[in-house]
């Protein structure tokens, strides 16, 4: 068994979990959180994508040990006082959801290359959403919701 | 998975030591692979020895015309690296294209090279830049190094600390992502410092290999035109559903060809894509 | 579309969203079948074949105790014991010449043989997940392996190893429509014959949310709660009821969001009844979550229909005959929509947007050793759809016409509206002519050459393609479709629905319509889908085959004038009138003979205020054309999509937002299987060769930049607002438009799917091979 102490949108945690456990379980099964999403086996969907130490990482691919004294941000983290973030707030506008399954990893994935590149290009968001699989929209709306986020966060 | 034991290491030697220590034991650096490959039960390590957090495993630093990556180093860090940005672009480029935002954000250089998976960027920068892997027991040169699919010169209980890269007068790498797994379907790493070109291919092959060829042509020219006129040897190339071994040798060609106008610096700024 | 439309907003709190339900989807408050828990509940991990075809020999589970908390396993005859063997199927009981349809058995867990890689063998269940599936991994099965069969007509042929006893030859039934004489005779007459034999590959729904379930028994009732993804709970209620032999008041579907469907979710899977068994011996909540590598074996595949079409001309090019032989491969069972949609919606549709004055179609149902197959966005509408528009393409290249000149001259004109097709469809309204017409202008197609040349200096090779398509949408299998409307004295207006939106965002499209017949806010309609109580009484079809916003989406506007008529009633006491006297305006009844008003609210607060309303619809025809252009790098293979334009006529449209969002998914959806995805499985040991995300190929971000949207209307009568449903047409018309662009820039005849780099590459090596030749 492994003792894991993490933040989770600010709030401290301290579980003790089986050495295998991936981050995406602690933070579904024993934090409760399930807005993240898990969606493949293989590392390729990004549905479980959260902020770890501020960067976007696929919580199906890290365990809990690895996430001992990280701070988390989940996509139930991201609204801040009832003002939704943003890339959620371009994401509803724009359409850039339709089932929804993907979209908290969207959002947390988009955000975290917004990060790095506040001003992307169209050929810079194809290539910063590739570790995110969306089955409803096509992607087109999805683009256009990075753009119009991307837009508002550089005012 | 299967169960194992989860364990920090503070040093390198005690990594060293719990290495030998436990002879099903695993080196966890960021688990791009290896956590996968647990979650579909394909690998029953006894213990996973988490190494990210060792010190002597990181930086990035460029001394004597070489520059220097420690082997915990993210792909994220050496893509965004000014230092390695000034001392060898193709090198940042190359990580800025390896899997996906998130994978960069974990996966490392020292996992990448110790996994040598045949469609992995990385080990296609070390052949043709001729880099010094730095293990905790000696030093082994990328010529020696990569050994086939899977397989590295890397013995038990041996770990890479850092990689040492030359660097060169010119660097271009182009790759063709496969359209599913983002891995190379062909890449291309072309470099070249003084008389000496070398062209190393991954993705293509059962493991990333050189392409003599071209680099006896392009060492008289280093234009793509000196490479329009030979082919890769198809015979042992990797064939699949997604392409066959001359697709794979077609690309492996284009992708040189396109490296070296990058690198002529006459290149079209389109990526190279399977979408 | 895009152009003339700006995305309507709704508030909600301090919020603005386009759509009622993203609020809870975009701030992680969604609830997925998986995101169900219950107290002391257990997991189910499920043992699978490993091999295509085999007899099971031994099944031996003694080690499984070694594993802390492993609570019971489940094998074929625990299934056999619980009478679990026969899924619901929805074939007719006849086919050709009164041929009587094989349904095979399925039991929930194999019994005897297995019959694909990914059959159930073994349930087993434990305290947690990770036990169970430790405890999976201890069970010693000893097979005796029989040989697989991957190809459908190898299946078929004389000799072919048999997956079922009850099922000879493979082959479950053969099925025709039209008329085979007049048709070969048209033929026979014929000045020109196209003959074109298309594979409508094997692809996989793969919505995002892996499938789930959490099955409950309730002692008192002897029933069960079923929390899994669903298209509609009748027809989930329904098929578990036919499983498990129980009556549907057994079962009780509570599900709130469902992450995708495309027709996967229309199967009650072998897994759930299985767990059934657990949940009722253990007396406790059995969960299970499948893994993608599960989904991808497992789920329900769609298409896999090879195609053969037979198109006879006239000297002047109008089309006399068609003749269809289809072979759909069904996998090792049939699932519950498994062939009769491809072959009923094929029948329907089977002159595409043409006039054929003679048909014939003829269906050889398959069965072969790889996962079942079932309805997938079009369920047969999409593929002969694409039979009929490779088959015109490849007739214009042979009679060196212009694929639009030989499309316009025989489009069924709109003066012949209805048209009566030589299958007996009554197909109500469509203006191919002049939506094509609008298309062509649009895209420019007569100055492609231009364009054309312009590439070729580039070093590409650029191609143009075109589809005209119609589908049928609406029908449904419940005798009608109903919708309750109540309000409360808060003056919310509530909806229950039994259909079930996968993401289509019914909370906001029937909101509207409701708030729209009763002139309120959209604000103030809260729909309620799937609520388990209101679901043994309502009546009402699934969400499929693009039939919702026709069927549930219309009767929201008829139940909100019947609650406006019950209202009036009732407020005419209040205003002291007689209830002839009593108007309704924007929430408010009020009346010439009256000084007084009252609110829907205060109606409300005195009296319930509740109606159920209801409508019954044949089909309607939603029809487009789509035009797209597309550049190919012959160094690489790699095709992009230089343009892409689609004209539809979907009928009166509810919300334009949602409308698009489903025309961008569907297309891309076609995309994908045009450019990459395919199952494929290993002709000699039929394993799954493309069983995860990382080899099967999802179209990605970025490879379909935008559409240029248009619409041409005609109204559907069929109902009160004139809706034809659309969900599906999309991927209809975008398979054959970008395979004929493809073909186009390669100046091939066909080429089939996936038109994978490494493919197209080849095929210009072979073209510059034989040039070279001649």
């Amino acid at each position: 068994m492994a003792k894991v102490e993490l933040k989770i949108n600010g709030v401290q945690h301290s579980y003790d979990v089986e050495d295998r456990t991936l981050l995406v379980n602690l933070i579904r099964d024993h934090a409760q959180l399930t807005g993240t999403h898990v969606g493949c086996d293989t590392s390729q969907c990004g549905a479980c994508t959260v902020h770890m130490n501020g960067v976007a990482v696929k919580s199906c691919t890290v365990l809990a040990g690895q996430a001992d004294g990280a701070e988390i941000t989940t996509i139930e983290g991201m609204a801040k006082n009832g003002k939704l973030h943003p890339v959620q707030q371009a994401f509803t506008e724009c359409h850039a959801l339709q089932c929804g399954f993907c979209t908290p990893g969207m959002i947390m994935a988009v955000s975290g290359f917004l990060k790095d590149n506040p001003k992307p290009t169209d050929e810079e968001i194809y290539h910063g959403l590739e570790g995110n699989i969306c089955r409803c929209t096509g992607y087109i709306n999805i683009v256009k919701a990075v753009k119009q986020a991307a837009k508002t966060m550089s005012k | 998975m299967h169960t194992f034991s989860y364990v920090k290491a503070k040093s390198l030697k005690e990594a060293g030591d719990m290495l030998a220590a436990h002879a099903d034991a695993k080196l966890l650096a960021g688990g791009m692979t290896l956590i996968p490959t647990m979650k579909a039960r394909l690998a029953q390590p006894s213990h996973l020895i988490d190494i990210a957090g060792i010190a002597e495993l990181s930086g990035i630093d460029v001394k004597n015309g070489r520059l220097t990556i420690g082997a915990a180093t993210r792909h994220v860090e050496v893509a965004k690296s000014a230092v390695v940005k000034k001392a060898i672009p193709t090198l940042a480029y190359l990580a800025s294209q390896i899997g996906d935002p998130q994978v960069r954000n974990r996966g490392t250089i020292g996992g990448s090279l110790a996994n040598n998976d045949p469609a992995a960027d990385y080990p296609s920068a070390a052949l043709s830049l001729n880099a010094t892997i730095v293990t905790n027991k000696r030093e082994i040169a990328a010529d020696d190094f990569f050994q086939g699919i899977f397989t590295t010169a890397l013995g038990a209980g041996e770990m890479i600390v850092k990689i040492v890269f030359p660097i060169p007068a010119k660097a271009a790498y182009e790759k063709f992502p496969h359209p599913a797994s983002g891995f190379a379907m062909a890449g291309s790493f072309v470099s070249q410092d003084g008389k000496a070109v070398r062209v190393a291919i991954t993705g293509a092959g059962p493991g990333v290999f050189r392409w003599k060829d071209a680099e006896a042509a392009l060492g008289k020219k280093l234009a793509a035109a000196s490479v329009e006129n030979l082919n890769v040897d198809a015979t042992d190339l990797n064939e699949d559903m997604h392409g066959t071994k001359e697709y794979r040798a077609n690309l492996a060609k284009v992708m040189t060809k396109r490296a070296v106008a990058k690198l002529a610096g006459t290149a079209a700024t389109s990526k190279s894509s399977g979408k | 579309m895009d152009q003339h439309h700006h995305s309507q907003l709704f508030k909600v709190g301090n919020a603005q969203v386009s759509r009622f339900e993203d609020m809870r989807l975009i701030t992680g408050n969604g609830k997925y079948s998986s995101d169900w828990n219950a107290p002391d509940q257990l997991h189910a991990c499920f043992l699978r074949s490993d091999r295509a075809h085999a007899r099971i020999v031994s099944i031996n589970y003694d080690k499984v105790s070694q594993v802390k908390g492993v609570v019971g396993v489940y094998i074929g005859a625990d299934a056999q014991a619980a009478g679990y063997l026969r899924s619901a199927s929805f074939l007719p009981p006849t086919g050709k010449g009164g041929m009587k349809a094989r349904v095979p058995a399925r039991p929930c867990l194999a019994i005897g043989k297995v019959r694909f890689v990914g059959d159930p063998v073994a349930m087993v269940i434990a305290e947690s997940h990770l036990a169970a599936q430790d405890a999976c991994e201890l069970i010693d099965v000893v097979y005796e392996d029989l040989p697989a069969i991957v190809d459908p007509e190898e299946a078929l042929k004389p000799g072919a190893p048999q997956l079922h006893d009850d099922v000879p030859g493979n082959c479950p039934v053969e099925a025709e429509c039209g008329n085979e004489a007049a048709t070969m005779e048209a033929i026979a007459k014929a000045a020109h014959v196209t003959k074109i034999t298309v594979d409508c590959t094997r692809v996989t729904a793969s919505p995002m949310e892996p499938r789930a379930a959490l099955i409950e028994y309730k002692a008192e009732s002897d029933s069960y709660v079923v929390h899994t993804p669903s298209q509609g709970v009748n027809m989930t209620r329904k098929q578990f009821a036919t499983y498990s032999n129980l009556g549907e008041e057994k079962f009780r579907v509570e599900i709130q969001d469902v992450g995708g469907g495309f027709g996967q979710r229309s199967t009650v899977y072998p897994e759930y009844v299985s767990m059934m068994m657990a949940a009722k011996a253990l007396q406790r909540p059995i969960k299970w979550v499948s893994t993608r590598t599960e989904c991808f074996l497992t789920d329900t595949h769609g298409r896999a229909n090879l195609i053969t079409a037979t198109l006879a001309l006239d000297k002047n090019a109008q089309f006399t005959g068609m003749r269809i032989d289809w072979i759909t491969d069904q996998g090792a069972y049939l699932s519950p929509t498994g062939p009769a949609g491809h072959i009923r919606n094929a029948t329907t549709c089977m002159n595409g947007v043409y006039k054929i004055p003679a048909l014939y179609g003829h269906f050889k149902v398959a069965l072969t050793s790889t996962g079942w197959v079932a309805a997938y966005r079009g369920a047969g509408r999409p593929d002969i759809a694409y039979a009929i528009e490779r088959a015109v393409d490849a007739a214009a290249l042979e009679l060196k016409m212009d694929p639009a000149d030989l499309r316009r001259r025989n489009y069924v004109p709109l003066n012949e509206y209805p048209y009566k097709s030589a299958t007996g469809s009554t197909i109500e309204i469509a203006d191919l002519p002049g939506l094509s017409a609008k298309a062509l202008s649009l895209a420019d197609w007569p100055g492609f050459e231009a364009r054309r040349a312009a590439s070729a200096k580039k070093g590409k090779l650029r191609g143009i393609g075109m589809s005209a398509v119609i589908e049928p949408t609406g029908a449904g299998t419940y005798p009608r479709d109903e919708i309750e409307v109540s309000v409360g004295a808060d003056g919310i207006v509530t909806l229950h629905t039994v259909s079930h939106s996968q993401g289509q965002g019914h909370e906001t499209s029937f909101a509207m319509v409701t708030a729209n017949a009763l002139g309120i806010p959209a604000e103030r309609v809260k729909v309620r889908q799937g609520d388990a109580d209101r679901s043994v009484t309502m009546i009402g079809n699934h969400s499929g085959g693009s039939r919702t916003m026709v069927g549930a989406g219309t009767v929201c506007h008829i139940a909100a004038n019947k609650l406006i008529d019950a209202g009036k009633s009732l407020a005419a006491e209040d205003l002291g009138v007689e209830p002839s006297q009593v108007n309704y305006s924007k929430g408010e009844f009020s009346s010439p003979h009256s000084k007084q008003k009252v609110t829907l609210a205060q109606v409300a607060a005195k009296k319930k205020l509740s109606v159920v309303g209801e409508g019954t619809f044949t089909s309607t025809y939603p029809n487009g054309c789509h035009i797209t252009e597309v550049e190919i790098d012959p160094e690489t293979g790699v095709t992009d999509i230089a343009s892409y334009l689609s004209v539809d006529d979907c009928g009166h449209i509810v919300s334009h937002t949602i409308v698009e969002g489903q025309m961008h998914g569907a297309v891309v959806q076609g995309l994908g299987q045009v450019f990459g995805e395919h199952i494929v499985y290993d002709k000699d040991t039929g394993q799954m060769i493309t069983g995860s995300f990382s080899d099967y190929i999802m179209p990605r971000a970025g490879q379909l930049k935008s559409i240029q949207m248009e619409e041409y209307t005609t109204l559907s009568k069929l109902g009160p607002l004139g809706i034809k449903g659309m969900g599906e047409s999309g991927c209809t018309a975008s398979l054959p438009a970008l395979v004929n662009a493809v073909c186009n820039a390669l100046g091939v005849r066909h080429l089939d799917m996936p038109l994978t780099p490494s493919k197209v590459w080849a095929t210009i090596q072979q073209t510059k091979a034989q040039q070279a030749k001649h």
